[in-house]
């Protein structure tokens, strides 16, 4: 009995896999972080029964301890999306707050001279 | 009620790759076994592939996510060293209001004080004449100045003397009991209240009335060591003085 035959086909930032597209790639920079042209070349090089197999199997692992490098030294990612946007809000009320509070004292006459009576 | 804490995005990065990792690395050990022998489930490959693809997709939208967080970071922490800027100016600010404070307080204490003392004053104030006139009774004993023809050597002094304190009442009463056995040595003139002729001092001042070795009990009305108020006369002087407004020696005529 046959085995299915997997065609993963690379085209134009898409993936397709027995000619159905399976992933497409909005920009670059997203191609840059994604591991899917890396297996696919593992697996043409399976097919071809090519020496540059080991190879590629190297570079897949370097790639994926690169991503966990890269990912550990991101700021800013410590916290959820809405968590960051929460503090975002809290450091600018923080900021308008004291800014209102040192115009109210700089602005402020602290001797008001009595009127004679 | 719970409260859902949500992942951070640097968890879900890691959990993506993760899945990634071990689902190429799936793909990859089916895809080699399928070549020697019949796969245990057909079709068990495309699922693996469609995880892998999907995975990979949610990496790349959450790649996209981390992007946009760093830059938010960037502005928060733009925010932050305002924040410390303006703490920094909010203690600068409290600092200067505090030392204000201070001298203000220091100034209303000093003023509240002097305020009382007036009221002091006030509620015990005398009349001008009446300090005039004890000004010239506690002047006329030539107490607080040498009278003008007070020379060095002069042994009047602004305080009753020993020699006049013993020529006085007290010092009679003293030798009353006994002749010359009073606690003195016969031969101490100067406790008996006698000095010899030799030791008398003759000043220009003294009168030619005054008797040899006995010191007069005062010093006549030179410099009035009686005490205030006590001898009439001077009194009068004083009346005299205040009303004449002259000045303030008492000496009598």
């Amino acid at each position: 009995m046959m085995c299915d035959v997997i065609y993963l086909r690379r085209e134009a930032g898409s993936v397709y896999v027995n000619g159905s597209v399976m992933a497409v790639s909005q920009e670059k920079e997203s191609d840059d972080c994604s591991l899917l042209p890396l297996v696919h070349d593992i697996i043409k090089c399976m097919d071809k029964d090519s020496q540059d197999v080991h190879q590629e199997l190297a570079k897949l692992k370097t790639k994926i301890q690169e991503a966990r490098e890269q990912i550990s030294n991101m700021p800013g990612v410590d916290s959820s999306p809405l968590e960051q946007q929460q503090q975002l809000a809290t450091l600018r009320e923080q900021v308008r707050t004291k800014n209102q509070l040192l115009q109210k004292y700089k602005s402020l006459c602290m001797f008001d001279v009595p009127k004679a009576s | 009620m719970a409260t859902v804490v949500e992942k951070s995005t640097k968890e879900r990065l890691l959990s993506a790759l993760d899945d990634l990792e071990v689902l190429s690395r799936e793909l990859i050990e089916m895809l080699a076994l399928s070549r020697t022998q019949k796969l245990p489930q057909p079709g068990e490959d495309s699922q693996i592939l469609e995880l892998l693809v999907q995975r990979d997709r949610e990496y790349q939208e959450l790649m996209e996510t981390a992007r946009q967080q760093g830059e938010v970071h960037q502005e928060m922490e733009q925010l932050e060293k305002e924040v410390e800027k303006r703490d920094s100016d909010i203690q600068q600010l409290q600092k200067q209001l505090k030392e204000a404070e201070h001298i203000l307080a220091t100034a209303v204490y000093q003023a509240k004080e002097k305020l009382k003392s007036i009221d002091k004053a006030r509620k015990g104030s005398i009349s001008s004449e009446e300090i005039i006139k004890y000004a010239h009774r506690i002047s006329a004993s030539n107490a607080v100045c040498a009278p003008l023809n007070w020379v060095p050597g002069d042994p009047r002094r602004p305080y009753p003397t020993d020699l006049e304190m013993r020529s006085g009442m007290l010092g009679h009463m003293a030798n009353l009991p006994t002749n010359g056995v009073n606690g003195h040595l016969p031969g101490d003139a100067l406790a008996a209240g006698r000095l010899p002729d030799v030791l008398t001092p003759h000043y220009p001042w003294q009168s030619s009335d005054v008797s040899v070795g006995m010191l007069p009990p005062h010093h006549g009305n030179d410099f009035g060591l009686e005490p205030p108020g006590h001898n009439k006369e001077n009194e009068d002087d004083v009346e005299a003085m205040s009303t004449d407004s002259s000045s303030s020696s008492s000496d009598s005529d």
